[in-house]
């Protein structure tokens, strides 16, 4: 018998699922671009133990039954076992059923509203408390207790909502309205809503729409004449991407919770930033999303290293617990949940199109999806 | 000849496997399929009164009494099992339903059903022990999420503090003992018991 596993030079290969169309692809795009950087850089020195990493692409088209039945073609037809993949909260459960049943392991590059635990995920973006948190203390300390609530009518915004509502409540705030759109909603259908929030007078939207209809919001609050000085629009999905989208000066003084922004200082964000510009175009900012959609497939290829093994029992106990220096900083996979500990920032965009930091962690905070360790109150760092 | 690399599913690559049947015509085809899988194969028999529990799969016969020889609690399999149904007598269902089994194999059988059962039950056992250990850590967490209610309300009875605080408190020393909070708030409510 000849050829050996560790004796081929056969690609690995693994699968990505990330709308390039429909109403998601403004940032999807953006972390199928995240995901394309950093496989380019891990074969260009030589690939894992000298063997290539091949991405197989497939367009879901920002359906989220789509994403279950790619990651059944990925797994099934591809032998894939290796997934980076999915946005929405949506087509991370329709992706779900299938690694768990076929054993093979998603990578989830995206913030999320917590209370998951899947032993075939790898979740990269923030959980509430890495954001949510520290998001609502900012917002009540700067602006007021009065929240208003806009969302896209899926199953993120509502949940996020109902933590945001209990972290309020529980801190003397409140809600002074709340309002769910559909995700292909139009632009006439922010009316209603800003003649809403004029008249129940708040001190802050949060706003959990994501897609297209970020670019419709903001731009319908800049023709209302809000002043984001006083009546910010808070969000932890809008990012430099949806900000370049619907125009610098609009997105100017809102307010985002991220663990990463473009303009994060370090070397090592230097060289992610300016490898991105080189590939995609010296306009193109990177976003958080971006930017977890890189450093996982980095971890992803350290691991394998270590294993090499695409096998997810063998694969996955190499992520747990291990580190990796980010553009954000270091982080890890924490071994207890599968989530990384990642660094919490509140940014606020100015007239470039970029997030300054206006708040930082000291340390990269371990994720906690479950909300166990803060109940209901935030008023202590 | 061996099966090449890369062409056997990851489920049954690198196995342990016991074999508890007699050593017949069908017996030795069993053990000779296994091993085209590379796999290491121990034959048993006749069938102990205790299986062995470190091996990968298990296949051994359905015969009365089986299911005092299985070494785990049902529920809580520490091998894949598959049952192997001699032609007579009429089978046990009752008995094949409390042995719990992955995958059964009927005898006599051909080269290509000892492969299609040792997939299906390394493939079953393993999602049923990944779906297992997803309730355990919800079960965790739950338990975790008590803790810390009853904690902080000891926490606050006792030390007179605000319920941020006692969560902040609680946070704290997790972090400077580098425990779980959970472990931290198990503590306090430990301790809490013991002072009555």
């Amino acid at each position: 018998m000849t050829g050996r596993p560790d004796q081929t030079s056969a690609p690995w290969r693994v699968g990505v699922l990330f709308s390039s169309s429909g109403f998601m692809a403004v940032i999807e795009e953006t972390q199928l671009r995240g995901t394309l950087l950093a496989i380019e850089e891990i074969n260009a020195a030589g690939g894992v133990n000298g063997r290539e990493i091949v991405p197989r692409l497939y367009d879901p088209a920002s359906e989220a039954a789509a994403f279950g039945h790619f990651a059944k073609r990925l797994m099934v037809e591809d032998e894939v076992t290796t997934i980076f993949g999915c946005y929405t909260s949506s087509s991370r459960k329709a992706v779900l059923p299938v690694v768990e049943r076929l054993n093979g392991l998603l990578w989830y590059p995206t913030l999320y509203e917590g209370f998951e635990f899947s032993p075939n995920i790898i979740y990269t973006g923030a959980a509430p408390n890495q954001n949510s948190v520290a998001l609502c203390r900012f917002l009540m300390d700067h602006y007021g207790p009065r929240f208003y609530f806009v969302g896209s009518d899926y199953v993120y915004p509502r949940e996020s909502n109902r933590i945001m509502r209990e972290l309020l409540r529980a801190n003397g705030g409140e809600v002074a309205g709340e309002v769910y759109l559909d995700l292909r909603c139009k632009r006439r259908d922010f009316l209603p809503v800003m003649r809403d929030i004029r008249e129940s007078a708040p001190d802050v939207i949060f706003s959990t729409v994501v897609g297209d209809a970020t670019v419709d919001l903001y731009q319908s609050y800049a023709d209302a004449r809000f002043d984001p000085k006083l009546l910010p629009i808070a969000s932890l999905t809008t990012t430099e991407a949806e900000i370049r989208a619907m125009g610098f000066d609009v997105g100017e003084g809102h307010v985002t919770a991220a663990p990463y922004f473009e303009c994060v200082s370090g070397e090592r964000n230097s060289s992610f930033v300016a490898g991105y510009k080189k590939r995609y175009g010296a306009d193109e900012p990177t976003n958080m999303c971006v930017e977890a959609a890189y450093f996982q497939v980095h971890m992803f290829a350290k691991a394998l290293g270590q294993t090499n093994s695409m096998d997810t029992d063998i694969l996955r106990p190499m992520v747990l617990g291990s580190t990796f220096d980010a553009p954000q900083g270091r982080v890890s996979i924490n071994p207890g949940c599968s989530h990384a500990d990642l660094w919490t920032r509140i940014g606020r965009a100015n007239r470039r199109g970029q997030f300054e930091v206006v708040h930082q962690s000291v340390n990269p905070v371990l994720a906690d999806p479950y909300l166990i360790g803060y109940g209901r109150s935030v008023l202590c760092p | 000849m061996s099966w090449k690399a890369g062409v056997l599913p990851a489920e049954i690559v690198d196995l342990d496997i016991l074999v508890a049947t007699q050593r017949d015509e069908v017996g030795e085809l069993l053990i000779r399929e296994l091993q085209r899988t590379r796999a290491r194969v121990r034959h048993l028999w006749p069938v102990p009164e205790r299986l062995p529990e470190d091996a990968d799969v298990v296949f051994v016969d359905l015969a009365p009494g089986l299911a005092a020889r299985i070494p785990w609690l049902p529920g809580e399999p520490k091998s894949a099992l598959v049952l192997i149904i001699p032609p007579f007598p009429p089978p046990d269902l009752e008995l094949l339903r409390n042995c719990a089994p992955d995958a059964v194999l009927h005898r006599p059988f051909t080269t290509h059903a000892v492969l299609t059962t040792l997939v299906l039950a390394r493939s079953h056992f393993g999602y049923d022990r990944r779906l297992r250990g997803r309730v355990d850590k919800l079960d965790d967490t739950l338990r975790a999420f008590r803790n810390v209610e009853r904690a902080k309300a000891i926490l606050m009875a006792k030390e007179n503090l605000r319920e941020d605080e006692a969560y902040h408190f609680m946070r704290r020393q997790a972090m400077s003992r580098r425990v779980s909070l959970s472990a931290v708030a198990a503590a306090i409510v430990d301790s809490q018991q013991l002072l009555g």
